[in-house]
């Protein structure tokens, strides 16, 4: 189990380690991606700012640049020098600055007075350097309050008109409202959404200038060190100090600041005609929140491709060990039929060896007496009486396993050939019956409906399925029971040509089980019961039966209760054989027919009419007196009657014996049945039975049992041995080539031919059989009988050879094999090389003449 | 020495040869030549120089021969060393070829003493 289980284990494992790497790489790139998308979002705010920030003082630099050329446009337009009045003067540059958009106007004296022109009185916040940078004839830019407590921005271009109380002032100022300042410059970034950045204005010293947002102290180091309030001061006063340092070196700083988890970006510069900075600040909120959103995208891709792929893998997994399981499950399966198997046949072995080993130890046994009581010849026959048995048996279970190994390899062929379904029947009737008498059993045997007797079939095979159905039959069935065998025809699905015969063998025994059933034919198998335990056999009969019905192409049924009884159905479609059937015809008789078997008689009756016989037929002994004392009366008396000997109330004989006093002993009786007609003939006899025709009743068992009744001829019947007469071929003077290589056995087998009147010429091996035959007149030999094994080239060899010349003779000589091989894969072989049938050796005259006849007969006709 | 007896010592089915042949005159005049048939030394000679082609197709003959002849014992040993050398040589071929040889003495044997008796 353990080993069933570790693909398993192996699975699940690097499936788990899979899935674990999978979710680790794609965590690391999630988390890779994001801290690289701050360090992008960083670079990218300081381009970012670094541009706006000089866009910024750019446009500040601009703005102020075109108001100090204005202002300086006025102070141009309107010198000191001009040939107007003070007081005209005066009026021009207030005009002149309303019109350039100028707020105020005024005059700055070197001390730092000044002189309003127009405009609200101003309070400039930082006038030190204002003053410094005007007096050193500089353009310069300031901030004012005015009373209001608004704010304004006032440019200074140095200019030296009249003051009042004598002074020369230093500077022409005009000043515009911070508002328009902040709005030119679009400092403050408030208002306007879509811009991410805003800025400030400061001093050196941190004062705002102009700050925007929610910038609420006055300095604007004050505010950072608020912000960071309670948070982490350090770092405000790091950063204040850092801001300052570069300040003073005249560098820009750029910063990031972390303000309760918003970043901010932070980036400083100087601004001209000031010593003032500008300070850009971007927060990255909403930069931070688009970023974010494509980093939770990425995220959220990223674990779904991980699922998805995750979800591949689990599936295809999942998918393998159900194959795995699968295949597990079906070496499972196949490892217990092969268990099951070798088991079977381990059991069948030690049930054999049992089997033989019984016996064989009668025999070893009845031996040792039989040595012993050598003087005692009765005891001596009793031993070998009983050794003739034990080998016997001893012979059918070796001849069943050698068969049985035989299919196993698949070495098990059939021989067809000619087979008459009557004779068949008739031997195996003739086989069973001894059992039958030995366990008093009823036996009967019925044919009916039969369309051809005469069929292609293995008749070996043949007769061993129906001794091996019938004497299961008689094993199975106790004592008194009865068995019953029936064959009837219809015709085939598979054409014409064919005949599907239909045999029957029931019984009224033991029967079976239904789980027996299931694999009685089965090899090695035999049903474990312990009324079966005492009947040996080896438990192959029925593989074998199976084996060779499915050879054939039929099949086999099986119905069976226990205690009631068992039935076989074999069906079997055979070829017909196209021999022509004698012609049967007899005197047209007036018979009757008795027996208890509706079909039986119904079926006989129709033979009898096809034979030319009017019968009548009836079902008892008491009926059957009455029609022929009835037929007596009318004078038109039956020539034959049938009787049966198993009959319901009064038997054949008892019947026979009323039928002969009330009718006189002219009429033939004849005793119809499947008995040995030995053991009832003294009894028949006496009750005046004229003969016996031994069932079933073929068409032509009733021609040949009859034709006798006929010599004695009643008007002008025909005889029936006129008919064939005609198919009858001489022998004498026929020219047969004989191939054999034995001197030995060519004396034998001219000997003995020569009785037959044939001319015989010897081929002493094939290629003289060749040779000879290829140098002979057309038509000249008549047969050819060919050896198989013979030096130089075989009989196959020489049949081929000679079928495959070109004369009108070579393809249908009747070649027939004479050889020492018997077996049917021998005979095969023969009939496939081309030649027309096979006699084993030793050479028999009879059968070698009847080859002869028949093939030299065919070849005619 | 009668035929008969001859056949007896030979193992041999007397009845059935006589059944088949139907004359006394012939089975033992058959018989007879039997001492001279060469396919015997033909398989000693063959099976010595392991020519086992040869050594079936002899084996083979004596078969047959002793099927027409009758021979049931001498028959069946070379019935069973033709089938173990059918398809080549095989392990139990040595054995039956022994069998085969005790058989054919004790077939010969008889056999000559009838024919010396007969002169």
């Amino acid at each position: 189990m353990k080993k069933a289980s570790s693909p398993t284990r192996f699975l699940t494992l690097s499936l788990i380690v899979v899935a674990v790497l999978c979710i680790l790489v794609f965590g690391f790139l999630a988390l890779y991606m994001d801290s690289h998308n701050k360090d992008t979002i960083n670079e990218v705010g300081a381009i970012y700012m670094t541009g706006m920030s000089e866009r910024i003082t750019m446009h500040f630099d601009t703005t102020i640049d075109y108001n100090l050329s204005q202002l300086q446009g006025v102070a141009d337009a309107f010198p000191p020098d001009s040939r107007l009045s003070a007081e005209e003067l005066r009026e021009q540059l207030i005009y002149d600055a309303r019109a350039r958009g100028f707020t105020y106007l005024a005059f700055y004296s070197q001390d730092g007075e000044i002189e309003p022109l127009f405009g609200p009185s101003l309070q400039l916040s930082d006038p030190e350097p204002f003053l410094e940078s005007l007096n050193q004839n500089r353009d310069r830019i300031a901030v004012a309050t005015t009373p209001g407590g608004s704010r304004m921005m006032v440019l200074g271009v140095p200019a030296s008109y009249d003051m009042d109380g004598g002074k020369t002032c230093t500077a022409l100022l005009g000043a515009l409202p911070m508002e328009y300042i902040q709005k030119i410059l679009s400092l403050d970034t408030m208002e306007n959404e879509s811009s991410l950045v805003y800025c400030h204005v400061i001093r050196r010293d941190g004062s705002f200038v102009i700050r925007s947002g929610d910038a609420f102290r006055d300095s604007y180091f004050e505010r950072v060190r608020a912000l960071f309030e309670g948070l982490n001061e350090a770092e405000a006063e790091q950063h204040v100090a850092n801001l300052q340092k570069a300040m003073s070196a005249g560098e820009p700083y750029s910063n990031i600041l972390n303000v309760k988890g918003a970043r901010r970006h932070l980036y400083c510069t100087s601004l001209p005609y000031s010593n003032w900075y500008l300070v850009t600040v971007m927060p990255f909120g909403r930069l931070d929140l688009i970023v974010n959103q494509l980093s939770s995208q990425w995220i959220g891709m990223v674990l779904g491709s991980c699922a998805i792929i995750l979800c591949a893998l689990l599936l295809v997994f999942a998918k393998y060990f159900s194959i795995t399981h699968q295949q597990i499950t079906a070496l499972a399966d196949a490892k217990a039929q092969a268990e099951q198997a070798s088991k079977a046949k381990s059991e069948f072995l030690s049930n054999m060896s049992h089997d033989i080993r019984t016996p064989m130890n009668a025999i070893v046994g009845m031996t040792a007496i039989a040595t012993a009581n050598l003087k005692n010849p009765q005891q001596v026959q009793n031993c070998l009486r009983k050794i003739a048995l034990s080998s016997k048996h001893l012979l059918g279970l070796i001849n069943d396993v050698l068969d049985m190994s035989k299919i196993e390899s698949g070495k098990l062929t059939l021989s067809m050939d000619l087979l008459s379904l009557r004779e068949v029947m008739d031997s195996i009737v003739n086989i069973v019956q001894p059992q039958v008498r030995a366990k008093n059993q009823h036996f009967d045997v019925s044919v009916h409906s039969i369309l051809a007797e005469n069929v292609l079939c293995d008749g070996v095979r043949l007769n061993q399925v129906l001794i091996n159905l019938l004497s299961n039959a008689v094993k199975f069935t106790p004592d008194g029971g009865s068995i019953h065998i029936a064959l009837y025809q219809e015709p085939s699905p598979k054409g014409d040509a064919y005949i599907r015969s239909h045999i029957l063998v029931q019984d009224n025994g033991i029967g079976m089980a239904p789980e027996f059933q299931e694999k009685i034919f089965d090899s090695f198998v035999r049903e474990d019961r312990t009324r079966v335990q005492k009947t040996e056999g080896t438990g192959l009969g029925m593989a074998i039966t199976k084996y060779i019905i499915d050879m054939m192409e039929g099949s086999i049924e099986l119905k069976s209760t226990v205690g009631e009884g068992t039935e076989f159905h074999v069906t079997l479609d055979l070829e017909k054989a196209d021999t022509p059937e004698l012609e049967m015809i007899l005197p047209n008789w007036r018979m009757l027919v008795v027996d208890d078997d509706e079909v039986l008689c119904q079926s006989t009756a129709d033979s009898l009419k096809e034979i030319g016989i009017d019968a009548d037929w009836t079902l008892d002994g008491e009926s059957a007196i009455r029609m022929v004392e009835r037929q007596h009366q009318l004078r038109d008396n039956y020539h034959i009657i049938l009787l049966d000997w198993k009959l319901p109330g009064m038997d054949g004989i008892q019947t026979a014996r009323e039928l002969r006093r009330r009718c006189g002993s002219d009429v033939p009786i004849l005793l119809i049945s499947a008995y040995d007609w030995g053991e009832i003939e003294a009894q028949a006899r006496d009750a005046g039975i004229s003969g016996f025709i031994s069932k079933p009743l073929f068409k032509s068992t009733l021609f040949y049992g009859l034709r006798q009744f006929a010599s004695g001829g009643k008007e002008g019947a025909p005889s029936p041995e006129a008919v064939p007469s005609q198919e009858r071929v001489d022998l004498t003077g026929r020219h047969v080539l004989l191939a054999e290589d034995n001197d030995l056995n060519w004396e034998i087998a001219a000997e003995l031919l020569a009785e037959l009147g044939l001319v015989l010429d010897r081929a002493e091996n094939g290629q003289i059989c060749v040779d000879m035959f290829l140098h002979s007149n057309v038509g000249y030999y008549d047969a050819v009988l060919m050896d198989v094994r013979m030096p130089v080239m075989t009989g196959i060899q020489a049949t081929e050879a000679i079928r495959a010349m070109g004369r009108s003779d070579a393809k249908e000589i009747p070649i027939i094999a004479m050889t020492a091989d018997a077996f049917a894969e021998d005979v095969q072989r023969c009939l496939d090389c081309g030649m027309n049938a096979h006699v084993a050796k030793p050479i028999d005259v009879d059968t070698v003449a009847r080859l002869l006849e028949k093939h030299i007969r065919m070849r005619k006709g | 020495m009668t035929l008969k007896e001859c056949y007896e010592k030979m193992e041999a089915n007397y009845d059935e040869v006589i059944g088949r042949l139907r004359s006394e005159r012939l089975v033992q005049k058959f018989a007879l030549k039997f001492l001279d048939d060469p396919s015997y030394q033909l398989l000693i000679t063959s099976m010595e120089e392991k020519n086992y082609e040869e050594a079936f197709r002899a084996a083979h003959t004596i078969k047959g021969v002793c099927q027409n002849l009758g021979f049931t014992c001498l028959g069946d040993s070379s019935s069973a060393l033709t089938e173990s050398l059918r398809s080549g040589w095989t392990p139990e071929a040595d054995r039956l070829l022994e069998q085969t040889k005790a058989d054919y003495q004790n077939t010969v044997t008889p056999l000559q003493s009838l024919k010396d008796s007969q002169q």
